[in-house]
Parts: C-alpha cells; sequence; structure tokens
C-alpha cells in the first residue's frame, strides 16, 4: 500500500517536472531583444581611442556584446550609464563589451564617456562604414555574438542593461 | 402565446442598452493632438526643428557651411514612434502622404544628398552621421521597438498635412493603421 503511494507521488512529480521542461528550456525573451539566425558576423577591425587596433576574429572564446552609438542620438545617451553599470558583473573572459562609435571625433567621444562610461574604451568607426556593414537597424543597437563569432541575439533600441531582467538575460547567456 | 412577443421586446430593449456603441456609430479614426498621437498601441510625436537648431546640430557634428545651407533649403519633419503592442508594425515612407488640400508634396530621398555632398565636399564621416539622423525608408518594427528620424520635403510657407499609413501584421495582412497630422509647419526662426 505504502509503495503504491510512493509511486503515484513519483508520477506526479515525474508529470509535473515534463510540464515545467519547455519553460525552462525557453526563457522568454526580455522586451526588446530579438533572436537572430545565427550567421557568421561580420569583420570588426578598429582602432580604440588609445589607438590600440581590435580585430572580432580574436576575440573567440567569449561571448561579446557589440554596441553601436553615438553622442549626438538621446538614447544612446540614456543607455550608456546602464552599459557602465554592468561593466563590473562580468568577468572580461567571459563577456566582452565592445562599443563602436560611429563616426564622431576623439574629442566628442572623450568628453562624453569620461564622465559616463569611464571604464569602457571605445572602437572609433571614424568614417562610419564599418557600422554600415554590421546595418544595425538605428543608434543605439546591440548586437550579442556567441563565442564562435555568430550573431545570436539583437537588442532593438536602448535598453536598460543593469535592470533585473536584462542583466540575467546577459548572465543566463553566459553561463553565470 | 402572447408571452413571446413581451419577451421578444424586452429581449430587444436589453440588447439595444448594452450593445457597444461602435455597432450604432462608425469607429471615429484616431486623432492626434497637436503633433502627437497615442493609443494602446502606438506613440507618435513629430518634432519640427527650426533652421537655428538644424545648423547647431550639424555644426556640432562638424558639417561645413556648404552642407548646411543645402540642408536649410529644404523641410525637416522629425517624427518619433513606438510600436507598443503590434507583432509588427510597417514603417514605409513611400506610404506615407505629405499634402495640402489637393496638392500633393514630394518628398525628398536619400538619393537626393550625395550630390549636394559632393558639391559640398562633404567628408564620408558626415555623409555617415547625416544617414544615420534620416528615419529609415523600411523598416518592421517589432514590439516595444521605437524608431525616430527626420523625413525631408522641400521647404513649405503654408501649414500641411501628413498622412502615416502604417500596414500590420509580419505579412502585411493586418488592419492599416492610418494616423492623420494636420496643420505641420517648416519652423522659421523666431525674429
Amino acid at each position: 500500500m505504502r509503495n503504491r503511494h510512493a509511486l503515484s507521488r513519483a508520477a506526479v512529480y515525474a508529470c509535473l517536472w515534463f510540464a515545467a521542461l519547455p519553460a525552462l528550456a525557453a526563457d522568454p525573451l526580455p522586451k526588446g531583444l530579438l533572436a537572430l539566425d545565427g550567421r557568421a558576423a561580420p569583420p570588426l577591425v578598429l582602432n580604440d581611442l588609445d589607438g590600440e587596433r581590435w580585430d572580432i576574429s580574436a576575440a573567440r572564446g567569449r561571448w561579446l556584446f557589440v554596441h553601436f552609438w553615438a553622442t549626438w542620438c538621446g538614447p544612446c545617451r540614456k543607455e550608456m550609464p546602464t552599459i557602465q553599470a554592468i561593466v563590473p558583473q562580468f568577468d572580461a573572459t567571459q563577456l566582452e563589451i565592445v562599443l563602436i562609435n560611429t563616426a564622431e571625433t576623439e574629442d566628442t567621444v572623450f568628453a562624453f564617456l569620461a564622465e559616463v562610461a569611464p571604464d569602457i574604451t571605445p572602437l572609433m568607426d571614424s568614417d562610419g562604414l564599418v557600422t554600415e556593414q554590421w546595418q544595425p537597424r538605428g543608434l543605439p543597437a546591440t548586437f550579442f555574438v556567441d563565442p564562435q563569432g555568430r550573431l545570436q541575439y539583437l537588442a532593438l533600441g536602448g535598453r536598460p542593461w543593469d535592470s533585473p531582467e536584462y542583466l540575467e538575460f546577459v548572465q543566463r547567456l553566459v553561463g553565470q | 402565446m402572447q408571452r413571446q412577443p413581451m419577451i421578444c421586446a424586452f429581449a430587444t430593449l436589453l440588447a439595444a442598452l448594452y450593445l457597444p456603441v461602435s455597432l450604432a456609430q462608425p469607429e471615429p479614426r484616431p486623432t492626434p493632438s497637436g503633433l502627437r498621437y497615442e493609443d494602446d498601441s502606438l506613440f507618435i510625436r513629430i518634432v519640427q526643428r527650426s533652421p537655428e537648431q538644424l545648423t547647431a546640430f550639424y555644426l556640432g557634428r562638424q558639417f561645413n557651411q556648404a552642407a548646411i545651407e543645402h540642408i536649410l533649403d529644404t523641410c525637416f519633419v522629425t517624427p518619433i514612434i513606438h510600436n507598443k503592442t503590434f507583432d509588427v508594425l510597417w514603417l514605409e515612407l513611400d506610404t506615407w502622404q505629405f499634402g495640402r488640400g489637393d496638392e500633393q508634396i514630394t518628398r525628398i530621398k536619400r538619393d537626393y544628398w550625395p550630390e549636394k555632398w559632393d558639391r559640398s565636399e562633404l567628408p564620408q564621416a558626415q555623409r555617415s552621421t547625416f544617414g544615420w539622423t534620416l528615419m529609415p525608408e523600411k523598416r518592421d518594427l517589432r514590439r516595444d521597438e521605437g524608431v525616430g528620424g527626420s523625413v525631408v520635403i522641400p521647404w513649405q510657407q503654408q501649414p500641411f498635412t501628413l498622412r502615416m499609413n502604417f500596414h500590420t501584421g509580419a505579412d502585411k495582412q493586418g488592419p492599416l493603421k492610418t494616423i492623420v497630422f494636420e496643420d505641420i509647419q517648416c519652423v522659421t526662426d523666431t525674429p
């Protein structure tokens, strides 16, 4: 009799677990995030504000947060502090935050970022042609590139990256 | 037998009282308030910049004076759009209509500018920036996606109307959403 009760309980628990599996396997994306088709990321070779060269092909093995922006864009300015806020949350071996400034001068970029995001050294797309190759839907735009160099997600416009919903998404992505 | 007509009359009365108003009257066309429109599914605001504001903005982006003169020859209409709830809301500038009465105003498209930039010897960086300040020609706005940018028409001395048409649904088979803004003006600098 006791065995039959235990078996019934086990069956109920198993049913509940299987019912929950789809939800666990497919957490809904936060608002404004789009799943991409996993195609290879376009080339990206730019100098940063210090003149150091950065090449995306050398950045395999970690997730990349590839963010296109400009100082004149209101949503970009609003979003940047939230990107700065998540920098300490991630090890560079798990997630590298790559800011790409579109078509502005070093003085303009330095004056803005020094106040708002001092911990991030941006890449300078001085003539805007790399941005055009990546074809973001507008500015700002954030692509998530996986450790194999494939485009996996796109954030539509600015997002509050330091809010729980978005921070947890990124944490799940990098396996934290 | 006599009870039936009474029941029918009572039922008819009840139905008449509780029928939605929309069955009795045509649904009102969505109406902006000035240069702003909002409902549960969509937000639109139109920002009009004066020549002084445009000059300051583009000078700040290191545009040369010759390029700015070309910009000031035209009229910039700058909508900010937020798709709140449609799965897909189609932004297609070719479906928008600028006009005044029966007169149609032809939009100035992106291919107008390269020749102006060549004449002004505008560097590539500024040409890229200018492109990003324009409204995209076509975009499948997803739920909770916003977009903003300038739509350009020839300078207008008189107020004009802008009729924005948005197809909805991934296959554009959903209801057409049309918002009409009236009495928009090309802004001049205050003396």
